[in-house]
């Protein structure tokens, strides 16, 4: 398509410039309130559902003195917020570290191997990534109790080992790799493990960064598996399902909260960003 | 490609036994609990319980929350990401801030930024500051039918940014040359964009419009952030209703329920399979 000049693409340019700005808004919002003191943010979230025709909230982005309270708060004086932190790392981690060891593994031997019920077992994966969670769930709880995993972190992280859709997201990538590549290990002597390892992994680096990404803030939103697999354990709860209630009662350090909450997805944005582009860029379906 | 079969199995097998313990046979042993009535003999009730939950005014109300959320996220979803993926494409290289800024909410947590959207549409707050400067009335978001509208706008913000991407990538992958043989050859705009854009994205576009729908269904959890577990009846969705009978420890309804709606999920993706597969072979 022809490429456009002058007024037009200044139009264009404003107007996904404001969006933009609208989109990144909540975060850079929670952020600058961050740095407010406890007893404002306190006040100002008390002016919430008021019905008075004649006020508005008071819409101050800068905070009128800065303060590190609510750092301290949610980092020294209460561990809460940091104890929730801490469970929701382990979540992510334990998540990853299992998906890194089957998801690669398995799209590989969808993707590269020639074997009677290939198709069909593709099919059946694209098939579970359109079932919501609720679907399999009781049934799941059922398997999880006999196995003694219930009310435990495992009954969270196990079943998301499998997750069809990275499995999918994986292997439309590796169906794309040129069959030369392997067969030219294959000339040097190469097993179909060293292979994988030495030549399919690197070359599927784009992803790899994707998925893990992603993953990563799947599980660092975590909220039906925590809500249905451990309803006795709140000791056990990752920040996404406790996260509300901070801001319900009106403590005053939630904007701290928030933040601490975002930055570590934040990071991995920016680290993974061009592969998550490039990678989901690459994505169809074939 | 590699023709052995036995090589395969060391690939395979972890995560095979994982989807076959943890997807495949909770689906199909769910089969049997939703036909049986729970009790201590667990005995064999036929379709009783499909009827049941059927004919169930909760499920009744979750089920159509869900399919009119469904229906009006997954399409817009679709059209707002395939048109500003055709203005980005337009203004290419200048995007650059919008693209990357577009994807960052989809990796946001969801009940770190509710705090600033349930600000955003306060009885007092900015949205309907700026609809009263404009010369309008204040709405109550936050009740009612109306808070579908910030559910819905959570999801189109959260979501726009991957759609957007797998849209532009195809976009870019079309050559700028076809395009100037079709002008040579005296096709206009539309004719451009039905005999060139639109088949050359067909594969692209159908995943943004399967993955719109994917995500459409599971809307839950905006739901339950903005509304809890018994939230306003418009906003009571089939997932609401489940997560409730399993507290209850309804489990006989909790996966009759379930396999209604897994039905009417696979009827819907079915059509849209079989709708796909018209579509290209019409355009080839």
């Amino acid at each position: 398509m022809r490429e456009m000049k002058g007024f037009r693409l200044r139009v264009i340019q404003t107007f996904l410039g404001l969006l933009a700005i609208i989109l990144l808004l909540p975060m850079v919002q929670t952020f600058l309130y961050s740095f407010s003191s406890m007893s404002e943010m306190q006040a100002f979230m008390k002016t919430r559902g008021s019905y008075d025709e004649t006020r508005w909230m008071e819409a101050h982005l800068i905070p009128n003195r800065v303060s590190l309270l609510q750092y301290h708060q949610i980092l020294i004086a209460d561990n809460t917020v940091l104890r929730l932190f801490l469970n929701s790392a382990m979540y992510a981690a334990m998540i990853l570290s299992g998906q890194a060891l089957i998801i690669p593994a398995m799209a590989f031997g969808l993707s590269k191997f020639r074997f009677p019920g290939r198709n069909a077992l593709f099919f059946i994966i694209i098939l579970l990534m359109l079932l919501p969670f609720q679907v399999t769930m009781v049934p799941n709880v059922l398997t999880l109790r006999s196995a003694g995993l219930l009310d435990t972190v495992w009954a969270v992280v196990i079943p998301m080992w499998f997750a069809p859709f990275y499995i999918f997201l994986i292997r439309q990538f590796m169906v794309g790799l040129p069959g030369e590549l392997i067969e030219a290990a294959e000339m040097d002597g190469a097993g179909t493990f060293s292979t994988f390892l030495r030549v399919v992994l690197p070359v599927c680096r784009p992803i790899l960064g994707a998925a893990a990404a992603l993953s990563f803030a799947e599980s660092w939103n975590l909220v039906e598996q925590p809500l249905t697999y451990l309803t006795t354990r709140t000791d056990l709860q990752p920040l996404s399902t406790m996260f509300n209630q901070l801001a319900t009662e009106n403590t005053g350090f939630e904007f701290a909260g928030a933040t601490l909450y975002i930055l570590p997805a934040l990071f991995i944005y920016l680290f993974f960003q061009e592969d998550i582009l490039s990678g989901i860029a690459l994505t169809e379906l074939k | 490609m590699y023709r052995k079969k036995r090589l395969v199995l060391p690939f395979l097998l972890p995560g095979l036994i994982g989807i076959l313990m943890f997807y495949v046979a909770p689906f199909i042993g769910g089969i049997w609990y939703s036909l049986t009535d729970g009790s201590f003999e667990n005995a064999f009730v036929g379709l009783d319980n499909y009827s049941k939950v059927w004919q169930n005014g909760m499920f009744q109300l979750g089920l159509k929350n869900t399919m009119e959320l469904t229906f009006i996220c997954a399409p817009s979803l679709f059209l707002l990401s395939f048109l500003l993926s055709l203005l980005l494409n337009r203004i290419r290289p200048a995007g650059g801030f919008f693209r990357s800024s577009v994807l960052l909410p989809y990796l946001m947590p969801s009940s770190a930024v509710l705090i600033i959207w349930l600000l955003w549409f306060d009885y007092g707050g900015p949205v309907n500051h700026q609809i009263f400067l404009l010369g309008g009335q204040r709405v109550l978001w936050l009740q009612g039918a109306e808070l579908r509208v910030p559910v819905v706008l959570l999801f189109l913000w959260k979501n726009l940014g991957f759609c957007v991407v797998i849209f532009l990538a195809a976009l870019q992958a079309i050559p700028v040359s076809l395009y100037e043989y079709a002008a040579l050859e005296g096709a206009g705009f539309l004719r451009q964009a039905f005999s060139i854009t639109l088949p050359m994205i067909v594969p692209s576009a159908f995943l943004v419009f399967i993955l719109s729908f994917v995500n459409a269904f599971r809307i839950f959890k905006e739901v339950y952030f903005i509304g809890g577990a018994y939230p306003d009846e418009p906003l009571y969705t089939l997932q609401n209703y489940m997560n409730n009978m399993y507290s209850k420890l309804n489990y006989q309804n909790v996966t009759t329920a379930a396999y209604i709606f897994a039905g009417i999920v696979f009827a819907l993706f079915g059509l849209l399979f079989f709708l796909q597969n018209r579509a290209q072979r019409g355009l080839n």
